[in-house]
């Protein structure tokens, strides 16, 4: 009985080590519009919400707009007003997509994956096709994701400011997911 | 003839000076605004003072008119800390309403991120804050508040 017991319980631990969906409320991404013309419009956002499904190869990122940190009142005022992210209107900018070579990550076993994401990225109120790479690592049971990619500001409406701004901002994502 | 140069010139150098100087206080506007950084969030006064529970419900009843009442408003929340969650280099805390799962979670401004890694789950504490307003989550079911530039009150 106390075999078969400590036998469930060792299931069930390992099961909640591999659950299936992971989340996180404390992603954190980085927006990067610097120009030889002007080093300002840079922020981070720490409270990004993420979550992977690991059977379904699903990934989904959600974030309050507003919460991009920039150093300069200045800046987080134009970068959240009406010619720019306008978050009165759009408070949220959200990804959802797929890991296109599921395959290629083996979420059960620790080591570092190079994964291909497949989605769909709103950002003030427009959603358009993105594709990028992410570093996955798996240890113990938690997925750390990273991942680099550009956007063409102008598909998402927003204006490049007479060129201060950069045509193609950097995005960079980091979240870690139990 | 002499008298007509000397009240030219005078118009002249009084033009002059008058544009030298609007340059100047331009330029140190610009200056102003382009060097000018948030300042440390434990020395704003709180336009608000909340127990967490309370924000939560009021975000929860109607987040488009709470985001346009707090957004970018310096706010106290008070309550008991449900979770402390690493990002990135930092550390954020969380004061969830355990009944819904919606939560406030908060970020820390630099100088207070080796006070926010002594907080423990549990702690009731007090924490100032630029609040960015709250938005519904369809990855978690739930409406989540988030606070950036945040210091803990002493």
């Amino acid at each position: 009985m106390k075999k078969t017991t400590l036998i469930i319980a060792l299931g069930m631990m390992t099961g909640a080590a591999f659950a299936q969906k992971k989340t996180t409320t404390s992603a954190a991404v980085n927006f990067d519009a610097t120009t030889s013309l002007d080093a300002l419009p840079k922020a981070e956002n720490k409270t990004v919400v993420a979550a992977i499904d690991t059977k379904a190869g699903t990934v989904a990122f959600e974030a309050v707009v507003k919460s991009f940190s920039f150093g300069n009142p200045m800046m987080q005022e134009h970068f959240n007003g009406p010619k720019w992210m306008d978050s009165e209107k759009f408070p949220k900018a959200s990804f959802k997509g797929n890991i296109t070579n599921l395959p290629a990550v083996n979420f059960a076993t620790d080591g570092n994956y190079k994964a291909s994401i497949e989605g769909d990225l709103t950002l003030h109120g427009v959603t358009k096709p993105v594709k990028t790479t992410a570093v996955i690592t798996v240890n113990g049971g938690a997925v750390t994701a990273k991942s680099d990619f550009t956007i063409n500001a102008a598909d998402y409406g927003l204006s490049d400011s007479g060129g201060k701004v950069a045509k193609e901002p950097k995005i960079s994502v980091v979240a870690e997911l139990k | 003839m002499s008298d007509s140069n000397s009240v030219k010139k005078s118009h002249i150098r009084k033009i002059l000076i008058i544009g030298i100087t609007l340059l100047i206080v331009c330029a140190g506007a610009a200056w102003y605004i382009f060097t000018n950084s948030f300042s440390d969030t434990s020395r704003e006064k709180a336009d608000y003072t909340f127990n967490a529970l309370d924000l939560i419900k009021e975000f929860q009843q109607d987040d488009k008119a709470s985001n346009k009442k707090y957004a970018e408003q310096i706010i106290t929340v008070n309550g008991s800390v449900t979770e402390i969650e690493q990002a990135d280099t930092t550390v954020n805390i969380k004061m969830a309403d355990t009944s819904t799962g919606s939560y406030i979670i908060f970020a820390f401004q630099q100088q207070d991120v080796v006070n926010a890694k002594k907080i423990k789950q549990g702690d009731s504490i007090s924490i100032k804050g630029s609040c960015s307003g709250g938005v519904y989550s369809d990855i978690l079911s739930t409406e989540f508040i988030t606070f950036k530039r945040c210091s803990i009150n002493q």
